[in-house]
C-alpha cells in the first residue's frame, strides 16, 4: 500500500457535506437535525440520507425524541466517528503539506 | 495527486475549520455568567451592611504581628453566610441557562467542566472561610509553592477569588483569549484589593463598598461588552 496521504482519505468521511456534519457534531457533542441543516444548507432530504451513510458506516448514532410537543431528532458522534474525523483532517493536513513542499503539478 | 488535490483539500480543511469556529461562537454566552457574578456582587453590598461582626477571635502573639499586641479577626454575619449560597446559587443558574441555551439553539454545550469547577471552588472557598474563621491569619503561609502571608490569604480565600478562577476555567473551556483577558484584569483587581485611590474610612460601616462596587463593575461591563459583541456578530452572520 502507498503511503500518499490520499490513500488514507476515507471516502465516507471526505465528501464535504459529510465532513461538514462531523466537525459540527464533534464541537458540538450533540446537535439538533435543524441545526445542522441551517448551517450546511441543505435541504431535509438530502441531510437525511447523509445522516444514514454515516450512521450505517457506525461513525454517528441518531436519537429521537420530543421536547414538549415537538419531535427533535439529536446526532451526536460515534467514538469510531471522533477517530475517522481526526484521521480525516492529518491526512488532509499531509496531502497540503506534500503538494506545498512540491509546488509544481504532477 | 495534482495542485487540483492539494487546493480541494485546502478547501475541505478550510470548509472544517471555519464550521468549528462557527459552532464555538454559537456556544459561547460568556455574558451570561458575567452578569449574574456581577448581580450577586452589587447585591452583597446591601447584605454585608445589615450584618454585623461576628466570631470575634484573638491572638496576642500573632507571628509576624506586633510584639505584645493582641490582634482581633471577626467576620461579617450576613455576608458570611450570604455568598455560600449566593456562589452555589449562581453555579446553578448558569449551569440551567446554558441547557436551555443548547436546547434553543440545537448544539451541546460544553459548559459542565466550568460549572463543576465553579462549585468545586466555591466549596473550597466556603470551607476555608469557614477554616479561617477559627483563627488569626498573620505570618507567612505556603500555598501551593506560593508564600503568601495573612491578610494576603483572606484575599485568596475570598469569593471573589473563586468567581475570578471560574472564569479562567470558563475562558479555556470556550477557548476565549478576550474572556481570558477579563478573567485575570478581574483577580488582579480583586486579589491586589485595587481601589483605584477610592476609600472610605475603615471605621465606616461602609468602608467594604468601594471593593465590590468596582469588582461588580468590571463583571457587568464586561457582560455588556461580550453581549453587545455577541449581537454584532449575529447581526454580521445574518446579513452576510
Amino acid at each position: 500500500m502507498s503511503s500518499h496521504p490520499v490513500n488514507g482519505l476515507d471516502d465516507v468521511v471526505h465528501q464535504r457535506v459529510r465532513l461538514g456534519i462531523l466537525t459540527v457534531a464533534h464541537e458540538a457533542r450533540q446537535v439538533e437535525f435543524g441545526y445542522l441543516r441551517t448551517t450546511l444548507e441543505l435541504t431535509g432530504g438530502n441531510l437525511s440520507q447523509h445522516l444514514a451513510t454515516l450512521e450505517n458506516a457506525g461513525l454517528i448514532t441518531i436519537t429521537k425524541g420530543y421536547e414538549g410537543k415537538r419531535p427533535r431528532t439529536w446526532v451526536s458522534l460515534t467514538k469510531e466517528g471522533r477517530r475517522a474525523l481526526r484521521q480525516e483532517v492529518a491526512h488532509l493536513k499531509r496531502l497540503i503539506d506534500q503538494v506545498e513542499q512540491r509546488g509544481t503539478p504532477d | 495527486m495534482t495542485t487540483e488535490g492539494g487546493r480541494t483539500a485546502r478547501e475541505q480543511l478550510s470548509l472544517s475549520r471555519e464550521l468549528a469556529r462557527r459552532v464555538r461562537r454559537e456556544q459561547r454566552a460568556a455574558w451570561f455568567p458575567l452578569l449574574v457574578f456581577g448581580a450577586i456582587t452589587y447585591l452583597a453590598i446591601p447584605v454585608t451592611r445589615s450584618g454585623h461582626a461576628a466570631g470575634l477571635v484573638c491572638r496576642g502573639d500573632a507571628v509576624g504581628g506586633p510584639p505584645g499586641v493582641r490582634v482581633c479577626v471577626a467576620h461579617n454575619s450576613a455576608a458570611f453566610v450570604y455568598w455560600p449560597i449566593a456562589l452555589i446559587a449562581a453555579y446553578v443558574l448558569i449551569a440551567f441557562f446554558y441547557l436551555r441555551l443548547s436546547r434553543a439553539r440545537g448544539i451541546g454545550t460544553r459548559v459542565r467542566p466550568y460549572v463543576i469547577a465553579g462549585l468545586v471552588l466555591a466549596v473550597a472557598v466556603i470551607a476555608a472561610s469557614i477554616w479561617a474563621s477559627h483563627r488569626v491569619l498573620s505570618g507567612g503561609y505556603d500555598l501551593l509553592g506560593w508564600h503568601v502571608q495573612g491578610p494576603e490569604l483572606y484575599r485568596v480565600i475570598a469569593p471573589a477569588c473563586a468567581i475570578g478562577l471560574a472564569l479562567l476555567v470558563l475562558a479555556a473551556v470556550d477557548r476565549s483569549p478576550a474572556l481570558a483577558a477579563v478573567a485575570v484584569v478581574y483577580l488582579v483587581i480583586a486579589v491586589g484589593r485595587v481601589d483605584f485611590g477610592w476609600a472610605i474610612n475603615q471605621t465606616s460601616r461602609w468602608a467594604f463598598a468601594p471593593h465590590l462596587v468596582i469588582e461588580g463593575a468590571v463583571l457587568l461591563l464586561s457582560s455588556a461588552g461580550f453581549a453587545a459583541a455577541q449581537q454584532w456578530h449575529r447581526r454580521a452572520t445574518h446579513y452576510a
